[in-house]
């Protein structure tokens, strides 16, 4: 190629700083590729689909003031009052609220009376207008009939007679065949518990658990010191229905603590340190790559100016001002890419060590090489207006300098 | 070969503006050797610069090779001065990170010549100066004398028709001079056309005809080196 070979024996006696260029290069280009492939984990990660309509659920909390409290007696009036609203769509009761970071999860058996879980799901104790509420999809089997609904005094033992649980839990527990009508135990006891029917997905209380996404959904309510209902509202009613369900309900009952939640607001605080990492990785990425633009910026212009002579003498000798550009920007684009082919390296090297030691995701080539070809770019620019600027050195330089 | 008429050349900064050539004219044949003196801030590099196309004058006409160049673009000039002009400096002028054979094959590269032909004509230039030995060496390796000798070499790899040099001996004792001034006497006997500025007065009278460059205009010649020899007599 055009002047390479003597390009390389000219940067060859200017190694020290070329190197040093270089070096950050590589550093950057290693810590990006490996924040960049962070970011992208944590992103994918919150955009996972729930299952379920984030936007239009309320998750309603209430504790009872008196000890004689008749709990299902309230959950009934509750569920009239609520689904009776205009504005809402469904309401339902709950054990847990969706993606909160709150809930039960359970061990699950293919065999009657066994000690150690096989497998392990997060489980909802809801109602039959569960589906609904919601907005899961129903893809194989049915719902809970009312007459199948269970309930629950305190300290009373739970034997599940249906359920009904995700497509995921389902391919885990009978890989290769349908779920539907199959049987789980609850561990330590002979009660079956039938699959009646399968909902296509959801993500459950805790989605930053390694198996968000086996979920179980029980047709019970049982009696505890709190209880907890999910509210479904049309779409753009929501904050709407929050402001007049939090005195609806206390109109109805004054003796007791009510708590409301959004299940975006639920699911923004679930994936704040998510979002924090972003958000941290992001500037820590801008800011490297602005400072290694900065560097290059400053060592070419250094060059340029270190080498105005010469620069003018080319220009005596017939180079034109785009050989002059071009020279600098080849010139620039070698060290460069020097440095990323070392850096890439480095990236390798270092996301094995986090990769093994935090469990954090694996770096790919597609992404490795992106991220070097932006960088490859981001130093071209930087060269540019230097470069630019270099092209202007009179060529009477070489006769007016000594 | 060269014809320059009333050419201005002035400098401004921000207080002064400095009238370096005024109504400038002069005529150089092909195959002339001719001699630039005058005193120094007289304008000769000036002339010189303008004269290889390093710089442009304020105004009037220069003919290079028949051709008016005027209104070159840049990377026409650039051509103009990488095919028919070489340039000999005072200071030598070479790459110091390049070794000799890549200084002398800078301009070649710029020429779009391939590596053979590029190799033929740095190999022979550096034969005609003597130093063919030293092709891998770089130019802090060598004397001033030496250097210059590269210098001329890579001028002449370009075969150029015309060749500048502005005090070519002004870095060199006088024995390395003499054999730089035999050097460039010997490649305008075989057609270069050479103008030479040197403040050297024996130098001077060796090229076929001497101009004086007085305060940016040509001075009379014979009169001038007459007076010259009076004053140096
Ligand atoms: N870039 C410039 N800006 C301002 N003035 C300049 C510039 N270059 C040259 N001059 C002025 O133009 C005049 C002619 O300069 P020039 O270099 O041509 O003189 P010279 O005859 O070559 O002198 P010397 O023998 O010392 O080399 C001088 O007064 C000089 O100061
Ligand atoms: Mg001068």
């Amino acid at each position: 190629m055009f002047e390479l070979k003597p390009m390389l024996s000219a940067l060859w006696r200017n190694k020290v700083s070329a190197m040093l260029i270089a070096l950050q290069i590589a550093l950057t280009l290693a810590i990006v590729s490996n924040a960049v492939t962070i970011i992208q984990e944590r992103q994918e990660k919150i955009a996972r689909p729930t299952g379920i309509d984030v936007e239009n659920l309320i998750a309603v909390t209430f504790m009872p003031v008196p000890a004689d409290y008749d709990m299902a007696g309230a959950v009934a009036a509750d569920l009239d009052l609520m689904r009776s609203m205009p504005g809402v769509v469904d309401a339902s009761v709950t054990n847990q609220a969706p993606i909160s970071g709150s809930g039960s999860a359970s061990g699950y058996f293919f065999e009657p009376n066994q000690e150690v879980g096989d497998i392990t799901a997060n489980y909802y104790q809801t109602d039959p207008h569960f589906i609904n509420t919601l907005g899961l999809k129903l893809t194989a089997g049915r719902n809970f009939r009312e007459d199948e609904m269970d309930i629950l005094g305190p300290h009373q033992n739970y034997n599940a007679d249906v359920a009904i649980i995700t497509q995921q839990f389902a391919d885990q527990a009978f890989p290769g065949e349908s779920a539907l009508g199959k049987y789980l135990y609850g561990g330590r006891d002979d009660h079956p518990t039938q699959i009646i029917g399968i909902v296509e997905r959801h993500i459950g209380a805790w989605p930053g658990w390694s198996l968000a996404g086996n979920v179980v959904f029980y047709p019970v309510m049982a009696e505890g010191n709190h209880k907890r209902y999910l509210v479904r509202t049309e779409p753009g009613q929501r904050d709407e229905i929050f402001k007049q369900l939090e005195d609806k309900l206390a109109e109805r009952d004054p003796q007791r603590v009510i708590h409301l939640e959004t299940t975006e607001n639920h699911m923004k605080e679930t994936y704040s340190s998510d979002n924090l990492m972003i958000k941290v990785l992001t500037l820590v990425v801008s800011l490297l790559t602005f400072i290694v633009a900065l560097g290059i910026v400053g060592l070419t212009i250094f060059w340029i100016n270190q080498r105005a002579k010469q620069i003018g003498i080319r220009r005596a000798l017939g180079a034109s001002r785009r050989n002059i550009s071009r020279y600098f920007l080849l010139e620039n684009s070698i060290i460069a890419i020097t440095g990323l082919v070392l850096g890439g390296t480095a990236a390798m090297l270092i996301n094995g060590l986090i990769a093994s030691n935090f469990s954090q995701p694996l770096l790919s080539l597609p992404m490795l090489i992106t991220c070097a070809l932006v960088l490859l770019l981001v130093s071209l620019l930087a060269a540019l207006v230097p470069a630019l600027r270099a092209a202007n050195i009179s060529p009477a330089m070489a006769t007016r300098s000594v | 070969m060269l014809k320059m008429h009333n050419i201005r050349k002035s400098y401004r900064t921000d207080t002064i503006e400095t009238h370096a050539l005024r109504d400038f004219s002069l005529e150089v044949n092909e195959g002339e050797f001719v001699s630039v003196t005058g005193p120094s801030g007289s304008g000769k590099t000036t002339f010189l610069n303008i004269a290889g196309l390093l710089e442009t004058p304020t105004g009037g006409e220069y003919l290079l090779d028949g051709q008016e160049v005027g209104n070159l673009s840049d990377r026409e000039r650039s051509r103009m001065r990488n095919e028919k002009i070489g340039f000999i400096f005072q200071g030598f002028n070479l790459i110091p990170d390049l070794n000799l054979f890549d200084n002398i094959d800078v301009p070649l590269r710029y020429r779009g010549f391939n590596g053979k032909e590029r190799r033929r004509r740095i190999e022979r230039a550096l034969e005609q100066v003597g130093l063919s030995a030293r092709a891998k060496h770089l130019p802090a390796q060598l004397s001033g004398g030496q250097q210059q000798r590269v210098a001329i070499a890579r001028a002449l790899a370009g075969e150029p028709r015309f060749l500048l040099a502005d005090e070519p001996t002004g870095n060199l004792d006088s024995l390395m001079a003499r054999q730089v001034m035999e050097l460039l006497e010997f490649i305008n006997e075989w057609g270069t056309t050479i103008v030479m500025v040197t403040h050297d007065p024996d130098l001077a009278r060796r090229a076929q005809r001497n101009i004086q460059i007085v305060d940016g205009q040509v001075s009379d010649l014979r009169q001038s080196i007459a007076q010259q020899e009076i004053a140096t007599a």
